[in-house]
């Protein structure tokens, strides 16, 4: 049972305060939150002050910078509440709470409104939710009570209350009435699918059904696959009228690993015969996450390559396809941190541009690589005085995107309408990222 | 009197407050808002309520405008009214009597026509939290809780649980609980139910102090009616109500074998939920229910895998720590489990260091034959990393896995190729456990001695690889050729070696050494000894002189105490004892798992007293102290000790068939005070006077001794004839407005005795000392060396009070004083008094 949430900003300020229960906690816990939070060695002030840096485009950048890098645990006991803190784009939502629960449950709820204010604001920062604090208030009210958790669905808290869209904005100029409740109570808060507006009224009726799959690999400094598994989420955007009961195959489910799915989801036909049924809701939402494990490739690879003597370290990075999945490849990206010890670097690349920030932040942009020629980048970096070595090699994190490919080979096979008469237009796409694709030097 | 235009009221953003005029602008402008009726009346106000709520949000007190608002808050504009509850539910409890005029206009709302609104003016009428005004809670929740709407139940239904907190008389009087009950068992909406079932659970449970009916209600929510009830409807249920009901159903003891498949059967798809609280609290059921099925209990091990393992790789950094937390949880008591998953657990390079740690825990946890070799060179990687904590964290799991014995050989060179590494951290840390895996296979100390002998001493700053290089020099001296002069530069840099632990490291390694090779190390032992004797530290200096006695003595008796024959170590203490790990696991699904201890540990007063810190007087934790709650303190003490002792006791070879009392056995080089302090009884005079030491330590040898009439007692007045009263009471409110109004009379800093810091190891064990000593606390905290302490004491039969704090640092063996007296005259025989009692402190 929850008794507070606050919402912090990045300096510490307290954005908004909501007391859920009669024990009314101080705000004086969000003070020792900053101060140990601050007082902690994992979550160090990075201060670069001035590094000299030329790189391909032999320009010079002089440069003070400082980032706060909280890195606090989640969980936390202060000397008066357990407090539990979810960190969303320099936002920091705090709840607190003096009596046991289970952990995982108030991080999960703090995701969610987390998720949910941001779904309504269009983007978290300070600046929004200070000017939109009264749907944020409205929002929590309905969320949670006395401390439970209630309703986190968005779409029925988007009946409930209006985000602020400028839709609503221009309407409530021409029309005078802002208000941005709607008159009306949820019907689906009394119907049996309560995940579900209660009657929905569309002059197209459409389902689109993407997946979205996103790629974890690890290559360890020999250029072994160390680890490779894909994350796939199946997003759904159905926009049907009445109470569809729709049911989505694939050719070849044995191929997951583990899946999780909306409440919708009706187990059986999934453990009998791989099939997802379910009555979707109303609107934008993810049907399902799924995981597969032990894939055998990638679809690029990245060869760093470091030698260091004598103070100077020498460093040739080459990119290329590997396996052609068919698609392009394009928004590859390759990002590494220049370790402590480097005074300057002086890279240049065949393709695309370098751009090293002050932080020591080395970011490659090739974009789509091309057919003829694997692009590389190399250059010499400058040890600190005294060392002759590098001994802390840094991590190259790789990003790429291959649209119209769903890299694990998963295939929807049908998708099927059932109960409501309508004809209605079906739309399947795929897209692959990559997501903590790194390789080591 | 026409409003202000909107445009011009309309801040770019509400957030800038400037204080108290604005407070008194806001009020004039809400007046002449109250009364008009004009168009437009609802938009100004909306800006206005937004700016007075804007300023109460950034902490600016605005209850002065609680007159305005209620004056303002007939309108039909829910945005409004919603703004209005806000603030009225915010400031009601400071201004009770205000708070009547809201009552009229909450009573009606709770009549209107949109359910909407009737929810909202319920919900807010319970959030009012003012006693004298529960007399109009009764009706509106009566008729909310028979509400047509779903909705409005299901506030109502918190609402009876929110007044059962301002009076549960009024509550239980109304019968509310008993409609609560009915509505479980029969509302069609689910999140009433589940509503319900939570408002009842913590009633029940309040309630069962008292009311043998609650008690026995409180028990039948865990029969089988009732918990079938909710599992049958447990698809209806929204995510977090499932939560709930899991955790119902984990306490449910099911009568044979098929019920339990029964309900295993029926939660399994829950296994596969979005929400990861509905899987972790499936989980907990899954594993408690099976229980006393071994083999089934494996199967659900099996099963829950694939689905935590999703989780952790899927969610949040948030999200994965906490699954990870239980995790770990889970793979101490099955290791097997994940032994081929090793590689969810590698670490990512942008995770958060936290779950990194959690991570590298995991891969020591489930490391055995089959996999260490793949996990050991993952592990090797990240020595390499650019964060130094994880990489220095990593290492030492390296060497966990080495002490759990598999795979032994390859990881002996991987350790020795850290040490080749040249960098100071890695090279620290290696150090560490070169040490410890020499401990335990002995047999590995040709290659060790010879990596080992290779590194400078300079090159080695941190104390504890330090020590362990020093412990090295001293047990492998006769393979290394140069130990002796490598000790020797050591000792000559004495003054130099600030931590207290290298030196003591240092004495002994040097003795060693002396024993093994006498002509090459004599001059460095004398060096050694000389520095030792003369040495500040308490520790330090007593083992000088035990050992220079035991030489004066006989050197081969001294050999035989200080290098004897040592058998391997088997197995290094466990930390956590069985009992405790399973007491975390019957609290699965709860914040212990992420603390690692179990809840009584930290929701006891007793032992979140000594967590509660705070220099200002303001916050001052209250000590309460009770008879019942001292026995868990004293046996966590006694744990902690038992840690304390592991610790500093790291060179003793541990005989695997002593059980604990190994620790005081003053037969090796243990640093513990008791072996040492022995010996010296009959010399505690020549010490202080052969080594010229300062009076402080010397009379704290005295009165470990208890030998009051010693020439150390000269600078000790004998006692005052000033008493105590044994029950003084003061209470905080007191202690701080006296400690703010006297002047210091007196600042004083006294050394305490070996004992007594040993005996030092929580606040609270000092407090029962002085509480003895007619001395009484009242708040305590710190932790180690830090300790600080606020005691007051009151002249016996007169009112006259005493205030101390005292800081104590247990690495100097320093306390300092500061006394504030009523009666000034008498401070310096209290603190007389008080520094007696405390020199006391920690002898038998």
């Amino acid at each position: 049972m929850l008794q507070c949430i606050f919402l912090l900003s990045d300096s510490g300020e307290v954005i908004l305060e909501k007391q859920l229960t009669g024990h009314r906690v101080d705000r004086s816990i969000c003070n020792w939150f900053w101060d140990h939070t601050n007082s902690q060695p994992n979550s160090y002030k990075v201060v670069i002050i001035i590094i000299i840096i030329t790189f391909s485009l032999s320009s010079i950048i002089i440069f003070d910078f400082s980032v706060l890098c909280l890195q606090q645990q989640p969980v936390i006991a202060s000397p008066t509440h357990y407090l539990f803190q979810v960190c969303r784009e320099g936002i920091t939502f705090l709840a607190c709470t003096q009596v046991e629960m289970p952990p995982l449950m108030a991080i999960e709820f703090l995701c969610r409104v987390a998720d949910v204010i941001n779904g309504y604001l269009g983007g978290l920062n300070e600046d929004s939710i200070k000017d939109n604090f009264v749907i944020v208030y409205e929002l929590l009210d309905e969320m949670i009570d006395n401390g439970f958790p209630l309703t986190t669905e968005p779409n029925i808290l988007q009946e409930m209350i209006a985000p602020p869209n400028i839709v609503s904005k221009v309407l409530s100029v021409v029309t005078g009435n802002s208000s941005n409740v709607s008159d009306t109570l949820p019907g689906s808060t009394a119907s049996c699918v309560p995940w579900r507006t209660a009657d929905p009224k569309y002059a197209n009726n459409e389902v689109y059904v993407d997946l979205v799959e996103q790629m974890d690999a690890t290559i360890n400094r020999d250029g072994v696959l160390v680890k490779c598994e894909i994350n796939g989420e199946v997003q759904v955007n159905s926009h049907i009228t009445g109470l569809p009961d729709l049911t989505l195959s694939f050719a070849n489910p044995s191929i997951l690993d583990d899946v999780r799915f909306h409440p919708c989801v009706r187990f059986r036909p999934w453990e009998s015969n791989q099939i997802l049924s379910f009555v979707p809701p109303d609107g934008q939402f993810k049907l399902m996450n799924y995981r597969v494990r032990k894939l055998k490739s990638t679809p690029i690879y990245v060869k760093p390559q470091l030698t260091s003597d004598g103070g100077i370290c020498r460093l040739n990075v080459m990119v290329g396809m590997r396996n052609d999945p068919g698609k392009t490849v394009d928004s590859v990206n390759v990002q590494f941190q220049l370790p402590p010890c480097i005074l300057s670097a002086d890279l240049t690349s065949t393709h695309g541009t370098v751009n090293i920030l002050s932080n020591k932040t080395c970011t490659w942009s090739i974009g789509r690589i091309p057919k003829d020629k694997a692009p590389s980048m190399s250059g010499t970096l400058v040890l600190e005085t005294g060392l002759e070595r590098l001994h802390v090699f840094p991590t190259f994190q790789v990003d790429f995107r291959i649209m119209g490919v769903a890299l694990s080979g998963l295939q929807i096979d049908k998708l099927d309408l059932k109960t409501v008469p309508y004809r209605f237009y079906k739309g399947f796409r795929a897209l692959t990222r990559a997501g903590e694709f790194e390789v080591r030097s | 009197m026409a409003p202000p235009p909107p445009q011009s009221n309309r801040s770019p953003s509400p957030s800038q407050p400037s204080g108290k005029s604005e407070v008194s602008d806001l009020k004039l402008q809400l007046r002449q808002l109250a009364g008009s009726r004009a168009p437009g009346t609802d938009d100004s106000k909306r800006d206005l309520f937004k700016k007075v709520i804007s300023n109460m949000t950034i902490g600016i007190d605005v209850s002065s405008l609680f007159g305005e608002m209620v004056m303002c808050s007939a309108t039909s504009d829910i945005v409004l009214k919603k703004m209005c509850y806000l603030y009225v539910g915010n400031y009601a409890k400071v201004n009770p009597d205000l708070a009547l005029l809201t009552i009229n206009f909450l009573q009606r709302d709770c009549k209107d026509q949109d359910p909407m609104i009737r929810g909202l003016a319920l919900r807010s009428l319970c959030s009012l939290r003012v006693a004298n005004l529960v007399e109009y809670l009764v009706g509106p929740l009566g008729s909310g809780l028979k509400d047509n709407n779903s909705y409005v139940r299901t506030v109502a239904v918190i609402g009876v649980l929110k007044l059962y907190h301002i009076s549960a008389t009024t509550c239980i009087d109304a019968d509310f609980p008993e409609t609560l009950k009915h509505l479980m068992l029969n509302d069609q909406d689910t999140q009433v139910v589940a509503n319900c079932l939570s408002a009842l659970q913590e009633i029940w449970t309040l309630e069962s102090t008292t009311s043998e009916e609650a008690a026995r209600e409180r028990e039948n929510l865990h029969s089988k009616p009732y918990v079938y009830y909710f599992l049958n409807r447990i698809k209806e249920f929204s995510e977090w109500a499932q939560c709930l009901v899991m955790e119902l159903v984990a306490k449910y003891i099911p009568s044979d074998n098929s019920e339990i498949f029964d309900i295993m059967n029926l939660l399994e798809d829950r296994l596969q939920h979005a929400n990861g609280a509905v899987v972790l609290a499936t989980t907990k059921v899954f594993l408690h229910l099976t229980l006393s099925m071994a083999d089934v209990h494996q199967q659900v091990y099996e099963r829950i895998k694939a689905p935590l393992l999703t989780q952790v790789s899927s969610g949040s950094p948030e999200q994965s720590y906490a699954i990870l937390s239980h995790l770990h949880l889970l793979v101490m008591r099955a290791p097997y489990i994940f032994s081929s998953d090793y590689k969810h657990f590698y670490c990512q390079y942008n995770e958060p260091s936290y779950v990194k740690k959690l991570k590298l825990e995991m891969l020591t946890a489930v490391a055995n034959e089959s996999n260490t070799y793949e996990i050991v060179t993952e592990l090797c990687e990240y020595a390499a990393n650019v964060d130094i904590p994880i990489a220095r964290e990593s290492i030492r799991a390296v060497g966990k896995i080495a002490l759990q014995q598999y795979d032994v050989n390859a990881i002996v060179d991987r350790l020795l190729q850290f040490l080749e590494m040249e960098k100071d951290y890695v090279t620290s840390e290696a150090l560490v456990l070169v040490k410890d895996l020499l401990r335990k296979y002995p047999q590995w100390s040709q290659d060790c001695i010879a990596v080992v002998g290779n590194i400078s001493s300079n090159n080695v700053q941190e104390p504890k690889a330090k020590a362990a290089l020093i412990w090295m020099l001293g047990e492998y001296s006769q393979d290394m050729h140069d130990a002796p002069y490598v000790l020797e530069s050591l000792v000559e840099n004495w003054d130099e070696e600030h931590s207290a632990e290298v030196r003591l490291h240092l004495l002994t390694a040097v003795m060693k050494c002396f024993f093994k090779r006498p002509p090459e190390t004599q001059k460095a032992l004398g060096a050694a000894l000389a520095a030792g004797l003369a040495d500040f530290h308490q520790d330090v200096h007593d083992r000088a002189l035990f050992y220079y006695r035991l030489l004066q003595y006989n050197v081969s008796v001294a050999e035989s105490v200080v290098n004897p024959p040592k058998q391997a170590v088997s197995v290094f203490a466990d930390t956590q004892s069985s009992e405790v790990k399973d007491r975390i696991f019957d609290e699965f699904n709860s914040l212990s798992v992420v603390y690692q201890k179990p809840s009584y540990m930290f929701t006891d007063k007793e032992h979140r007293g000594t967590l509660e810190f705070s220099d200002e007087l303001g916050n001052l934790s209250i000590n309460a102290e009770t008879g019942d709650s001292v026995v868990p303190a004293q046996r966590v003490e006694e744990n902690d000790k038992d840690l304390l002792l592991s610790t500093t006791e790291k060179d003793d070879v541990r005989d695997p068939g002593s059980n604990g009392s190994a620790y005081n056995a003053p037969s090796y080089n243990g640093s513990a005070p008791s072996a040492t302090s022995q010996p010296l009884a009959d010399l505690a005079f020549s010490s202080t006077g052969a080594t010229g030491q300062a009076p402080a330590p010397g009379l704290a040898i005295d009165d470990l001794l208890g030998l009051d009439f010693s020439v150390g007692t000269a600078t000790t007045p004998s006692p005052p004839p000033l008493t105590l009263n044994p029950k003084a009471v003061l209470d905080p409110g007191t202690f701080q407005q006296k400690w703010r109004q006297l002047p210091i009379s007196l600042s004083e800093e006294y050394s305490l005795s070996p004992l007594g810091i040993a005996s030092l190891v929580t606040p609270n064990a000092l407090l029962r000392h002085m509480q003895s000593h007619s001395i009484q606390c009242i708040a305590s905290g710190g932790q180690s060396p830090n300790f600080k302490f606020f005691f007051f004491a009151q002249k016996a039969e007169e009112a006259s009070i005493y205030l101390v704090e005292c800081i104590i640092n247990t690495s100097s063996a320093k306390s300092q004083i500061k006394i504030k007296a009523d009666d000034q005259s008498s401070s310096q025989a209290f603190s007389t008094l008080f520094q007696s009692a405390l020199s006391k402190f920690g002898l038998p």
